[in-house]
């Protein structure tokens, strides 16, 4: 009942708005609104009223038409760069250290035994072709097993139509073929050796991998056969196998304080066997560098005896390292760097940091979490990166296609790694894959890479080390630490010395924030329109006004019609009853105010007939009509 | 008698022109009309305030506005052309680089050996005689003994000086006679001024040929660097001569540089390499150069997903004094920029793996007005002598070039030739050293305008690239790989293949992310106006309709109020001077003065209009359309305050 009561008051009010007919309303508006365009309009000359009322609408037009403008740039998101350059304490990044080569050829010769042999019988074939020496008479039978899965075949692209293809260890029976294929190798320039592999053991469904040089086709075909040789081995046996840190890492001095191996965290790392990583902050703070300079970095002295490397897995030797954040996985393979053995290789360190805004305005993760594919790298406990997540991603393909696990990338739960006995199409499967561009793409959209991205931009140096002079006490004692030995067991070819520190300017910070912020958009709005029409949100509020106003108006309008509409079908039936008060009244509420225009009156035939007495047109009684109630709605 | 025809003429003039006159008769008048009626806000104040210190206030409060305004207003307008940078780093498939690789010796030493056999003959004894170095040869003692019978053009024409810095004078090579030096020294190296006292200089002397006592004596500290610029000097000679098909023969085949090649994990071979004929650096090869049209592109970071070459580099066969140092240059760069692989390749060494990781940065400047670079290189008056995209350095090369043509009549060897030139050579044009000489000075010194004239390229790509060096092949691989290279190499090659002659090198990219350094333009025209209409805002509550106003009331109407009197003031005196024969005196400018709103008498006179219309009372009830009543607001206005302040109103009266 108070509601109902509240409402025909605010119905009252409503209806006694400023005028009662659209002229006038739009007169009204046009007097007292604050924006400054109408008003012109009602006061000045007729003349000037048609200038003023085509700039009004053209100021109108301007306003509207710039706002979508700034509303269109304040959804495109744009962001600001600030950029700081400068020298504070910083963490030391963490710092991961490789041998180029995984294992000890010592450790593994017994595993890779037969294949070496395979190899070296192959290089043979390839390089001397002439048949019938003695040497495999002598050496026990190859192991032709491991070379039926993949051989090596040479292809004869004399005649491009048919080449002939031949295998390295067919015998006589091709022997014509062979021996033309040999003799033309002389002449003929083209002869790539090949490595084919097929989807299926013993169908003919075999594809070529070509190559254009017989040092990259043995090379790819023995990391093919190690890797399934390999990926059988257990873990701890093959870390057992790789280089171990007391022997890799004979000094290390972190600013002034003494470290040595045990600083170091041990991590598996499918490339390049055991690698050593200073200062990851795993289980410890990570260090802080307050001080530039090559003083107050890390310097280390390694050895890569180069001597025990495996000849045909990797042919540069060199340490390889790298620097990331704490608690990242290292990838060497993309971002790391090698270290010249016999050099002193000094890194100035400067870090670029990144930071981004993430959504909406930059396609960037925190932690990963959001992304659809599984971080295999989350059980070494590292942080997510776009790496982790593109190689997750290659792998998690892998498994799905080929059944097993590639021996580079970390296992998902349940999966074995890929190897010839189990998997006997895995080589063709890994190769179709890697090489196919659709799942790049896939792995390439359903990555996102991190809102803070540190890089570390390294200057690199190098000089030769130990100069001649200090050679030979140098070596000395550092084998004399090693072993306790008095024999000498480095040499120059294995012994480098690193210094990484920071730079003069060691940060420099790259970030991001909103170009258009919403106060922004608040105020160029409020510029925009206060500089055309002098306006602002009360203007937007009286216009909104003036629209109910010219609704209660049209509805006002529209009851009077229907009321008419019907006195008139009243009349119809009873021609001569006198009309009631109350219907006179309400009549007359319909029509259009003529005390205040009279020239607005509508229709005057379809007044009702006047009594002799008006009634007051007071707007109490008016409007009491209309409520059909309340008592107590008093005149205010 | 005279105000008559004044009245018919103004009467005529209101009936007749379709104007209406301005808001008030009188300036003031005007200005209150205005200040009451306007839409910023402190003028309205001024006029309704009481009491004059607060008027005084509300005077100089607006005037600081207005102040305020247009300091603000022009800060905005002087910072328009301002930009801010922005930088995107977004990981994304990235276009592989064109990669272009040259040997550093640019052609083969023993297929130049007819060119140059007479150049390196008197290299080798000029080397004897000022250092008493000989190769201990049976053939170089051949050589010199034969020496008096060739002729030695070489020394003639540019005669090899020992010069002796006190007593100003030179031995020269082949006479061994010494002479008084003419004309002024220079230094080549210009940081050691005659540093040794006892040392000698080696130098050699450029004499213009027109005009011999004009002499020009280039000394170098170091006898290495005067014989490697003298050799260089007459190898150039020797060069331009020799037509380009010739010397692309001379210089390495795609066969004989690389030995193989890996890309993204498959193979690829010299078909994927093309040919480009460096000057300076004989045959080079670009790897993706987009030359047929695809551009290769890489969708995986690392180091076996780039590009992998092993180079071979045949030491025997190098120039031993045109190039010092062993190994390849490299360069990475845009598909349509030009390797100036002399100016900033990187260095390849030998017998070692050299892998470059690569970081991608592309950056954008705006173009005028926000900073002076040239998107295209259109709008610059030299003509790029490369067809190849824009950019500082061929600019700057070029213009060398053309300066070098007009003024020396011919081509430097460096750099391509502008049409209808031809490369400097001794026989044609025997003056062009002394003048090369002479003009690269200038160009050093920035006298030839070249740098003046040549803008920086507005946007551009760069690769920052992080290179390392480890030992390659391995001391237990190197057996295997050195002999599965050299039958690689195979059929050509019957000598076994020495790792010094190797260089390994990886080229890949780091990470897929492009970091995208952009300028972007601070404000654009929405944002300068709406930052106007904020400040007017603030300090006024103004906008564009204000300022029309503003020009209406103190520009059109003040000035037609001013010119309406002056007109009256011409009448006047007129008048005056018919009605009296030229006696009577003309109004007075103190006359005027008078004549205002308080001045009823002179308004009446002047301007019946707008005085009646003032005077008569306002029709009650709704007025006849034919004549519609002066809408003046200040009437209305006025009675709305009058309600509430009676004695401002009062004030002004009086």
């Amino acid at each position: 009942m108070n509601l109902k009561k509240y409402l025909v008051r605010a119905l009252h009010r409503l209806q006694k708005g400023p005028g009662y007919t659209y002229k006038e309303l739009l007169v009204w508006y046009c007097d007292n609104t604050n924006t400054h365009g109408p008003k012109r309009i009602i006061k000045e000359g007729p003349k000037k009223k048609l200038i003023w009322f085509f700039l009004t609408l053209l100021f109108a037009s301007l306003v509207f038409w710039q706002w979508g403008i700034l509303i269109n740039t304040y959804l495109s998101y744009n962001v600001t760069s600030s950029l700081s350059i400068g020298f504070k304490t910083m963490k030391f990044p963490a710092v991961t250290i490789c041998n180029a080569n995984p294992f000890k050829y010592s450790e593994v010769k017994p595993l890779l035994k037969e294949l070496d042999r395979l190899i070296e019988a192959a290089l043979e074939r390839i390089l001397q072709p002439t048949p019938g020496n003695g040497s495999q008479d002598v050496s026990p039978p190859l192991d032709l097993e491991l070379w039926n899965q993949i051989p090596l075949v040479l292809i004869d692209e004399h005649d491009k139509d048919n080449p002939v293809i031949l295998d390295i260890f067919e015998t006589n029976q091709t022997a014509v073929g062979n021996d033309t294929a040999m003799g033309s190798k002389a002449s003929t320039s083209n002869l790539p050796a090949l490595c084919p592999q097929c989807s299926h053991q013993g169908s003919d469904n075999c594809t070529y991998r070509n190559f254009s040089s017989a040092a990259q086709a043995v090379t790819e075909w023995y990391i093919l056969q190690s890797t399934s040789i390999l990926s059988k081995v257990p873990l701890h046996e093959r870390i057992r196998m790789g280089y171990q840190a007391e022997d890799m890492i004979l000094a290390c001095l972190y600013g002034a304080e003494p470290c040595n191996y045990k600083n170091f965290t041990q991590i598996y790392h499918p490339d390049h066997g055991n690698c050593y990583i200073f200062n990851w902050g795993m289980d410890e703070e990570a260090l802080n560098s307050s001080n530039p300079g090559a003083e107050f970095g890390l310097k280390l002295i390694l050895d890569i005896s180069q001597q025990d490397y495996i000849p045909y897995l990797s042919s540069a030797a060199g340490a390889r390292l790298m620097l990331h954040q704490q608690k990242s996985f290292p990838f060497l393979k993309d971002q790391g760097i090698y270290a010249m053995a016999g050099t002193e290789t000094s890194i100035g360190v400067l870090v670029d940091e990144l930071e981004r805004m993430g959504y909406p305005y930059s396609d960037c993760t925190v932690n990963g979490s959001d992304v659809p594919v599984r971080n295999l790298y989350s059980q070494y406990n590292t942080s997510y990166s776009i790496q982790a997540c593109l190689r997750s991603c290659f792998q998690n393909h892998m498994v799905e296609i080929c059944g097993c696990g590639h021996y580079m990338f970390p296992l998902p739960e349940g999966v074995t790694y890929c190897n010839n006995e189990d998997n006997p199409g895995w080589a063709y499967c890994y190769s179709s894959l890697r090489s196919s561009i659709k799942q790049r793409q896939i792995c390439i959209d359903s990555c996102k890479e991190t809102c803070n991205d540190t890089q570390y931009k390294m200057t690199i140096s190098m000089a030769d080390w130990p100069s001649e002079a200090s050679e030979d006490w140098i070596f000395h004692i550092l084998s004399y630490e090693r072993d306790m030995s008095t024999n000498v067991t480095l040499d120059r070819t294995g012994i480098i010395k690193l210094n990484i520190y920071f730079q003069e300017y060691n940060y420099r910070t790259i970030s991001e924030s909103a170009a258009t912020t919403i106060v922004w958009l608040l105020s160029s709005l409020g510029g925009q329109f206060g500089f055309w029409m002098g306006g602002s949100v009360l203007c937007l509020i009286e216009f909104g006004e003036i629209i109910i106003d010219s609704l209660w108006i049209t509805i006002i309008h529209v009851i009077g019609w229907c009321k008419g509409l019907q006195q008139r079908r009243a009349r119809a039936r009873y021609p001569d009853a006198p009309p009631t008060v109350s219907e006179l009244v309400e009549a007359h509420t319909n029509l259009a105010f003529q005390h205040e225009a009279a020239g607005a009156v509508p229709r005057p035939e379809a007044l009702p007939p006047e009594p002799g007495t008006p009634p007051p047109n007071y707007d109490s009684l008016r409007v009491q009509p209309l409520a059909t109630l309340g008592p107590d709605s008093d005149a205010d | 008698a005279a105000t008559a025809p004044g009245k018919k003429i103004t009467a005529r003039l209101k009936r007749t022109l379709p104007v209406r006159g301005p808001q008030a008769p009188t300036l003031s008048e005007l200005m209150r009309w205005y200040c009451l009626n306007t839409n910023t806000h402190g003028c309205r104040r001024i006029v309704v305030s009481r009491g004059r210190l607060r008027r005084l206030l509300w005077i100089v409060l607006t005037l600081s506005a207005v102040g305020l305004i247009l300091w603000q207003c022009a800060e905005l307008l002087m910072n328009y052309y301002s930009a801010s940078v922005s930088v995107t780093v977004q990981f994304q498939k990235l276009p592989f680089p064109a990669v272009t690789i040259c040997n550093i010796n640019p052609y083969k030493y023993s297929a130049m050996k007819e060119y140059l056999s007479e150049l390196d003959k008197e290299t080798k004894k000029a080397l004897e005689t000022f250092y008493g170095f000989s190769e201990g040869k049976s053939k170089v003692r051949r050589s010199v003994d034969d020496w008096n019978s060739t002729g030695s053009d070489f020394f003639q024409q540019i005669p090899l000086l020992k010069v002796e810095d006190f007593s100003r004078t030179a031995t020269d090579l082949r006479s061994g006679q010494k002479r008084k030096i003419e004309g002024s020294v220079f230094h080549k190296d210009s940081s050691i001024v005659n540093s040794g006292d006892s040392n000698d200089i080696v130098g050699f002397q450029l004499c213009d040929a027109n005009n011999s006592s004009e002499c020009a004596l280039y000394t170098f500290s170091s006898g290495v660097n005067a014989i490697q610029e003298w050799y260089r000097l007459h190898y150039m000679n020797i060069m331009a001569q020799i037509p380009l098909e010739t010397k692309e023969k001379l210089s390495y085949s795609a066969e004989d540089l690389l030995l193989t090649c890996f890309f993204d994990g498959l193979s690829c071979d010299k078909r994927h390499f093309t040919r480009f004929h460096h000057p300076l650096h004989g045959n080079c090869y670009t790897f993706n150069s987009g030359e047929n049209g695809t551009i290769l592109s890489t969708s995986t970071g690392g180091s076996e997903y780039g590009l992998q070459v092993v180079l071979y580099i045949d030491e025997a066969d190098y120039n031993p004094f045109l190039v010092t140092s062993t190994g390849a240059k490299i360069m990475v760069h845009d598909q349509n920029e030009y390797p100036f692989i002399e100016d900033i390749g990187t260095e390849i060494e030998t017998a070692a793996v050299t892998s470059i990781g690569m970081h991608f940065t592309q950056s954008r400047k705006l173009s005028k007005p926000y900073s002076d670079c040239t998107e295209t290189g259109a709008d610059i008056p030299v003509e790029n002598l490369y067809n190849k995209s824009y950019s500082l350095q061929i600019c700057l090369h070029s213009c060398f070039q053309k300066a070098m043509v007009d003024s020396c009549g011919c081509a430097q060897y460096a750099q391509p030739l502008p049409a209808g030139a031809e490369y400097c050579n001794y026989k044609k044009n025997p003056n062009w050293m002394y003048c090369y000489y002479r003009l690269h000075e200038k160009f050093v010194k920035e006298q030839l305008g070249c740098q003046q004239i040549c803008k920086d390229a507005c946007s551009f790509k760069e690769w920052a690239l992080t290179t390392s060096i480890a030992q390659w092949p391995s001391i237990v691989s190197e057996d295997w790989m050195l002999r599965v290279l050299s039958w690689d190499k195979g059929q050509k090659l019957n000598k076994k293949l020495n790792k010094t002659d190797l260089a390994n090198l990886m080229v890949f990219y780091k990470d897929l992310n492009e970091r995208f350094i952009s300028e972007n333009p601070t404000n654009t025209l929405v944002i300068l106006l709406s930052n106007f209409g904020g400040q007017l805002g603030l300090w006024m509550s103004c906008s564009v309709v204000c300022v029309i106003e503003i020009v209406e009331v103190f520009f059109i109407d003040s000035l037609s109020i001013v010119m309406r009197r002056q007109w009256q003031r011409a009448k006047k005196w007129w008048n005056g001077r018919r009605a009296r024969g030229g006696s009577g005196k003309a109004p007075q400018a103190g006359d005027v003065e008078r004549q205002g709103h308080d001045n009823p008498v002179c308004i009446d006179e002047d301007l019946p209009t707008f005085t009646t219309a003032l005077r008569l009372p306002l029709p009650q009830d709704s007025p006849l359309p034919r004549t519609p009543p002066p809408n003046y607001s200040t009437l209305r206005l006025e009675t709305a305050f009058t309600e509430q302040l009676p004695d401002t109103l009062e004030l002004d009266r009086h």
